[in-house]
């Protein structure tokens, strides 16, 4: 609860905090719509995958120690190694950042008191819970996907892959998307609709510019992923023939489908850590961002750029030359906004007052591995480059320099940066230290020599190697580096728990951070800020002035919006007072809905098309209960 | 700031009405509803992408042994779903100016019509079925799956309105009076895929 200074002030406190505050125990955790409960229920969820992939990841490496390795069978080679990279992508990278970073970032940085939709963000956390744990079923019992993350056709056609792996992958994707989908619609109408009065466009922190153009890519890019599974699925389980050329299909339809979507993908993953970033550097800088609306820009060019180089996935397919041309070039452009982000980070950090704590250490970590890897993927947009070094080793070092250097390494950065905004208390500096420097060291190991082994030849997913081809010892550095870099994460973990009950504890803002969250208490109170903040640049904190003139409204009784669960709602370019509206309160019915859905995709995989049929008109009854009462009403 | 309206109580029609002439911006569920159209959008357009890309990898469209689609009954039953437009546009209209009877009546009359297009869609979907399946070739499994697709939101545009002219009965509210625009838009962006979908079905034939 905050702290404030005048009896009148205390009273509207303790109002807000009687009307907002959520049932509590378990049944408060499955009903909730607090965006911030939501976030670390996300948080904790994708921490679980993300063990499980590095799971994964170190069998691969284990496997591949030496020449000849044993440790897994080719069969479960491919379903290890398939599952590293769905689990990374889909149930990791890109829902800890939108899921956990987002969701409870978001609305404290734009000064709001929850998403636009609190209910559907519910939603997506229960359906994004349930269609990993279904993916995780098909692994578990033995039945995981064996065809890569990007499951080409037509390995992934049932005459090639006869059991139910890839129908746990396809099925487990589209449910996943459904839930991502829904995340996005609710970032954008979030960012568009509720940002304090004041927060114009333009005086939006650049974390919430890098969040919208990753809802926009996520909006128009998992359709296309959707329909290459439905697709997929139909000529699985029914027999069409939409892959399949003997009877008028095309296999390259997938390859196109999926790269329409895999592309945008990178970016969806890479820029949530572009905001993180931008958030980080002017905190521990003491200086504004250079550059700020080219950065803002740039962050969105990314996103659409990305839309228009899927096929330089596909330069060794055997497509036109003018397309391949067209794609190379597209492929190249994107340099550019990445290039004017990059530079006004160094520039940032270079003109300002850096202190090298842990958060800042991740980021400038992140600057270099980017920088490797972006290096390695101009290279790429060389056609005759392409087509020499695709499907070996060092297009794996060169995705793992781009989606863990330069978007993990971020993430881990943003967790000790706002570690005491959601705990109240501080972590362990040295300790905090010392995980990045492991975690360097041991992605450098990791991932560096795989340049070298994917320029000797060395083909990527392949489940064991014969000695003698040079690769053995390149290969034994792999894996030592991976165990490091398996340590090094351990650490940051085992920081962070122990410090989430030993840590000192510390006040609302002990980075002197330039962003409203800062403003609130730590972790913040249910109902985000007592007083709607005054909002006049996008360094709000910054601004002392106005946020003495929110203490001042809170004892005046000025906009505190205390008769119920209340929000602003605001234009969408000025953010000028629209009208106030009522929050719904935690809710039974997003589960239930979940629950409703996860039961059509699991007759769906056992092929019980009737009770999966019974399932959706249950689905529809639940959302015709979850309608039955308006908003005024409950 | 304290003369703002609070949305939530509008619960008369009158007060909806007001509500909705004081706001300057798109309320949140015209916008949700807006994105989701976007994303439904995108993906009708990998689905009709997939059926050209799928038409200019082959010489023969339709492969032999399949005749072409027959003109007349889409296009007349296109034409009549595409005029649901108006009563749609309506009910949005009435429902903005505080008139809920009215507005239900629209929806009542649009999802008649909509019910009427459905029920003979599916009549032809079957008999197309006898013809040739899905399971065939390539040109049947894209053909009946963007039908389908079309059916699917054809349907759940009129359980929407079915739903929304069932809490009419009740009077408005500003959320009903969302849910209304909502309603509307969906159904104006049902109407234009219905166009392009019905084009796409035809064009052997044209």
């Amino acid at each position: 609860m905050a702290v404030v200074a005048t009896p009148e002030a205390q009273a509207r406190v303790e109002r807000l905090e009687r009307i907002w505050t959520e049932r509590p125990g378990l049944l408060g955790w499955l009903t909730t719509t607090d965006h911030k409960r939501i976030g670390i229920l996300y948080f904790f969820t994708t921490l679980a995958f993300f063990a499980a992939g590095g799971i994964e990841a170190l069998l691969i490496r284990t496997q591949l120690l030496g020449p000849n390795g044993q440790v897994l069978d080719p069969a479960a080679f491919d379903q290890v190694m398939s599952m590293h990279g769905v689990t990374m992508i889909f149930l990791f990278a890109v829902p800890i950042s939108t899921g956990a970073f987002g969701n409870y970032l978001l609305p404290l940085m734009i000064g709001a008191r929850d998403m636009a939709f609190p209910r559907l963000n519910a939603l997506s956390y229960w359906l994004f819970l349930c269609s990993g744990l279904f993916m995780y079923v098909g692994l578990i019992s033995g039945n995981g996907p064996g065809a890569g993350w990007f499951n080409y056709v037509p390995l992934a056609l049932k005459a090639y892959s006869p059991g139910p792996g890839i129908d746990y992958y396809a099925l487990g994707l589209i449910f996943t998307g459904i839930s991502t989908t829904a995340t996005a619609i609710n970032f954008i109408v979030t960012i568009f609709k509720m940002r304090a009065p004041g927060m114009s466009l333009n005086r939006m922190p650049l974390f919430c510019f890098a969040f919208l153009a990753v809802s926009f890519a996520l909006v128009f890019a998992l359709p296309a992923l959707s329909t290459a599974l439905i697709f997929l699925e139909l000529d699985r389980l029914l027999g069409f023939h939409f892959y399949d050329p003997v009877n008028g299909g095309n296999t390259i339809l997938w390859q196109h489908l999926f790269w329409i979507f895999g592309h945008p993908e990178v970016y969806i993953i890479i820029l949530p850590a572009f905001g993180i970033a931008t958030s980080i550097i002017p905190t521990f800088t003491r200086r504004r961002m250079v550059a700020f609306p080219l950065v803002a820009l740039a962050e969105i060019l990314v996103a659409f750029i990305g839309f228009g180089v899927w096929a330089h996935h596909m330069f060794a397919v055997g497509l036109s030359t003018i397309t391949d041309i067209y794609f190379a070039a597209a492929s190249l452009i994107i340099v550019v906004p990445s290039a004017i982000q990059l530079f006004a980070w160094i520039t940032t950090l270079v003109t300002g007052r850096p202190t090298f704590k842990t958060p800042l250490l991740w980021i400038v970590g992140f600057i270099v591995l980017f920088v490797i890897g972006g290096l390695s993927g101009i290279m790429f947009a060389a056609i005759p480059f392409d087509q020499q070094l695709t499907d070996t080793y060092f297009v794996v070092a060169h995705f793992h320099y781009v989606i863990f250097g330069a978007a993990v390494f971020p993430i881990l950065g943003g967790m000790y940066y706002w570690f005491p905004k959601v705990t109240g208390r501080m972590y362990y500096e040295r300790i905090g230290q010392a995980s990045f420097w492991l975690s360097f060291v041991g992605m450098n190991l990791t991932f560096f020599p795989m340049h070298i082994v994917g320029l000797l030849g060395m083909p990527r997913r392949q489940y064991t190697y014969p000695s003698g081809l040079g690769w053995t010892g390149y290969n034994l550095v792999e894996s030592i580096g991976a165990y490091l870099l398996a340590a090094g994460l351990i650490m940051v973990v085992a920081n962070l728990a122990v410090s989430r009950f030993r840590g000192a504890r510390v006040g609302n803002d002990p980075w002197g951070g330039d962003t409203l969250e800062w403003a609130t208490t730590s972790p913040p109170p249910p109902y985000n800020y007592a007083v709607i903040p005054k909002v006049s640049s996008p360094y709000a904190m910054w601004d002392r002035e106005d946020r003495e003139q929110d203490a001042l409204r809170l004892a005046q009784g000025r906009q505190v919006l205390e008769q119920g669960h209340e929000t602003p709602v605001t234009t969408v370019l000025d953010a000028d007072w629209d009208e106030i509206v009522d929050m719904p309160s935690d809710s039974p019915w997003p589960i239930t809905f979940a629950l409703a859905t996860s039961g059509i995709f699991a007759m769906l995989i056992t092929q019980h098309f009737v009770t999966a049929a019974a399932f959706c008109g249950l689905a529809l009854l639940v959302l015709a209960a979850w309608h039955n009462r308006e908003p005024q009403e409950a | 700031m304290s003369d703002l309206t609070r949305s939530m109580e509008a619960t008369g029609a009158g007060a909806a009405a007001r509500v909705e002439q004081q706001r300057r911006a798109l309320p949140n569920g015209v916008w949700g509803m807006a994105l989701l159209i976007a994303t439904e959008a995108a993906l009708f357009g990998t689905m009709l992408a997939s059926y050209y890309y799928l038409r200019f990898q082959t010489s023969q469209w339709p492969p032999p042994g399949i005749a072409r689609p027959e003109v007349l009954a889409p296009a007349i039953l296109t034409g009549i779903l595409v005029a649901t437009t108006v009563p749609m546009f309506l009910a949005a209209r009435a429902a903005g100016r505080g008139h809920a009877r009215a507005a239900m009546w629209l929806l009542l009359v649009a999802a008649l019509v909509q019910g009427g297009y459905l029920g003979v869609q599916i009549h032809l979907f079957l008999s197309d079925l006898h013809k040739f399946s899905p399971g065939q070739t390539a040109y049947g499994s894209v053909y009946f799956t963007i039908l389908f697709l079309h059916h699917v939101h054809v349907f759940v545009g009129i359980a929407l309105v079915l739903w929304l002219a069932g809490r009419l009965i009740g009077g408005l509210t500003n959320y009903r009076l969302t849910a209304t625009r909502a309603i509307a838009f969906y159904w104006y962006f049902v109407n234009a895929m219905a166009i392009l979908v019905v084009l796409t079905q035809l064009y052997p034939s044209l």
